[in-house]
């Protein structure tokens, strides 16, 4: 199976949030109440009920307001921080066409994944179940396009083979953020500025600690525990115990 | 019982034992979250959610007893003298089967070395614990660097139990008793911490 992704043009966005609108419908998630900030850009974050947002990038220009537009949502990483993390083999997991579903029914609640996230995405729901942008894998496995790009009036949203999207961008002259990094990732952006002003990392990495926490920590602790039960074994069996000579006690003169 | 000198009151044993059986009921109920390998031990507790439930609480009693334990020892768990830095050069005489004198106070310099790391890591797994109670409730960064610290001092318990438990039991025989119903031969006693012995044997 080939490769899919999102290739997102934020150059043609419009902010009119039908994706939003359409995620909500297909994936049975409810609206919720959200206050007037003083901007249009609403709900401001991921919420359980939310798995991809309109983020408003509000620059004061003098007399004018420019504003940038981009649609946030999981990230779709080969190399995912998030599955790294999870205890719980399976509930977080690449589907054959590489994007990052979930199964909330292997999902033990421990809320370790948005802290393995380097974009900060997994949300937790009434249940304490994780939820996020699952790239619409019911619908991609039976050859609809995923809810909101469906919705995408603008075509800003692209769902597609990766190498084929790639190609295109590239023949159009575009650049694009999320070729390389992390494996791959599986949402590729087209900027109209630099990657730090849509709040996105420059070179997004699994966090630090998390890397040192599976990759180091983990092995040398399985390694560390045989290894310590291995050389007392060792110990015993080469200088043996340190035993005291219980005939020669102080008072033990001819037996109690 | 006059081949045998007190060495632990009741208070010191049933402290040690429950700090030894949070301890275990911690490690069991940790491991699910270390590795996919171990995930089967949540099985013991009735399922993950349960297993998290059991090592919440169990951190809990693990911590403060760990404190209370390290209060009762700390005034001859912290000095160090000439004798101290002789065994430790030494390594306690375990590298070989000749019996070496190395004076020691109730607690030899390895002993006096462990609790100082059990207390370390018990406040370490305490407060990275406290903050990984809820991993969505401090910042990312401080999280994540729990997470890790937490994983850390894990494995560095499990290889500090490991060779505690060797020590204490077949690797000194006679060392057990001392902390099951609190009294140790005056032999052992003699070889093993002979300037305590001389101490209690005076009194
Ligand atoms: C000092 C008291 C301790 C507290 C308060 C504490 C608390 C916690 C908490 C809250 C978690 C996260 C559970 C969750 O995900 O909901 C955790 C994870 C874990 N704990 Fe502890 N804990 C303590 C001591 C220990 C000890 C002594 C061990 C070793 C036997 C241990 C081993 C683990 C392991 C392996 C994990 C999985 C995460 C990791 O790999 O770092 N904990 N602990
Ligand atoms: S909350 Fe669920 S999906 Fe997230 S790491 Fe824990 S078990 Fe895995
Ligand atoms: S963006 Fe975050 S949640 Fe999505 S796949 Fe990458 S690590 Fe996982
Ligand atoms: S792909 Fe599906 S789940 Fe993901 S944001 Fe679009 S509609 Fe929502």
């Amino acid at each position: 199976m080939k490769r899919k992704s999102f290739l997102i043009d934020t150059t043609l966005c419009t902010a009119c949030r039908s994706c939003q609108v359409a995620c909500k419908q297909w994936n049975k998630l409810d609206a919720e109440a959200t206050v007037n900030r003083g901007s249009y850009e609403n709900p401001p974050d991921l919420t359980p009920q939310l798995y991809n947002q309109i983020q408003f990038i509000e620059q004061d220009k003098g007399d004018d307001l420019q504003w940038l537009f981009i649609n946030r949502r999981c990230m779709h990483c080969a190399d995912a921080g998030c599955v790294k993390v999870c205890p719980s083999a399976g509930a977080l997991y690449h589907t054959k066409e590489g994007m990052v579903a979930f199964n909330q029914d292997k999902c033990i609640e421990c809320h370790y994944c948005v802290n393995g996230c380097p974009f900060d995405v997994p949300r937790y729901d009434a249940r304490q179940k994780v939820t996020k942008c699952h790239a619409c894998s019911d619908r991609v496995q039976n050859g609809l396009a995923p809810a909101c790009v469906k919705a995408c009036p603008t075509q800003a949203l692209k769902f597609g083979d990766r190498d084929q999207l790639i190609a295109e961008a590239r023949a159009a002259g575009k650049k694009l953020y999320g070729e390389n990094d992390l494996g791959g990732l599986g949402v590729l952006y087209v900027l109209d500025d630099q990657p730090g002003t849509y709040r996105l990392p420059k070179n997004p990495a699994i966090p630090a600690s998390i890397f040192f926490w599976k990759d180091v920590v983990k092995p040398l602790g399985i390694l560390g525990f045989w290894g310590a039960v291995g050389v007392a074994a060792l110990h015993y069996v080469t200088v043996g115990p340190q035993k005291f000579d219980e005939s020669d006690d102080p008072q033990h003169k001819g037996g109690e | 019982m006059a081949n045998y000198v007190d060495r632990f009151n009741a208070a010191d044993r049933i402290l040690h034992w429950i700090v030894a059986i949070s301890f275990f009921l911690l490690m069991l109920s940790g491991l699910g979250l270390f590795a996919h390998t171990f995930f089967g031990y949540f099985d013991l507790f009735g399922g993950p959610q349960q297993g998290i439930m059991v090592h919440k609480w169990a951190g809990v009693v693990f911590f403060v007893s760990s404190v209370l334990l390290f209060l009762r020892h700390v005034g001859e768990t912290c000095r160090f003298d000439a004798d101290d830095r002789q065994w430790i050069a030494k390594l306690g005489g375990y590298l070989s089967r000749k019996h070496q004198d190395i004076p020691q106070g109730k607690f030899n310099a390895g002993q006096k070395l462990y609790s100082i790391f059990a207390i370390l890591a018990a406040l370490v797994l305490g407060v990275t614990g406290l903050v990984i109670w809820d991993p969505t409730a401090y910042s990312r960064e401080l999280t994540q660097f729990s997470l890790m610290l937490h994983g850390l001092f894990f494995t560095l318990s499990m290889v500090g139990m490991v060779v505690h438990v060797y020590l204490a039991t077949i690797g000194n025989p006679g060392t057990l008793d001392g902390m099951l119903y609190g009294q140790v031969r005056k032999r052992w006693a003699k070889k093993h911490a002979s300037k305590w012995y001389r101490k209690v044997a005076k009194d």
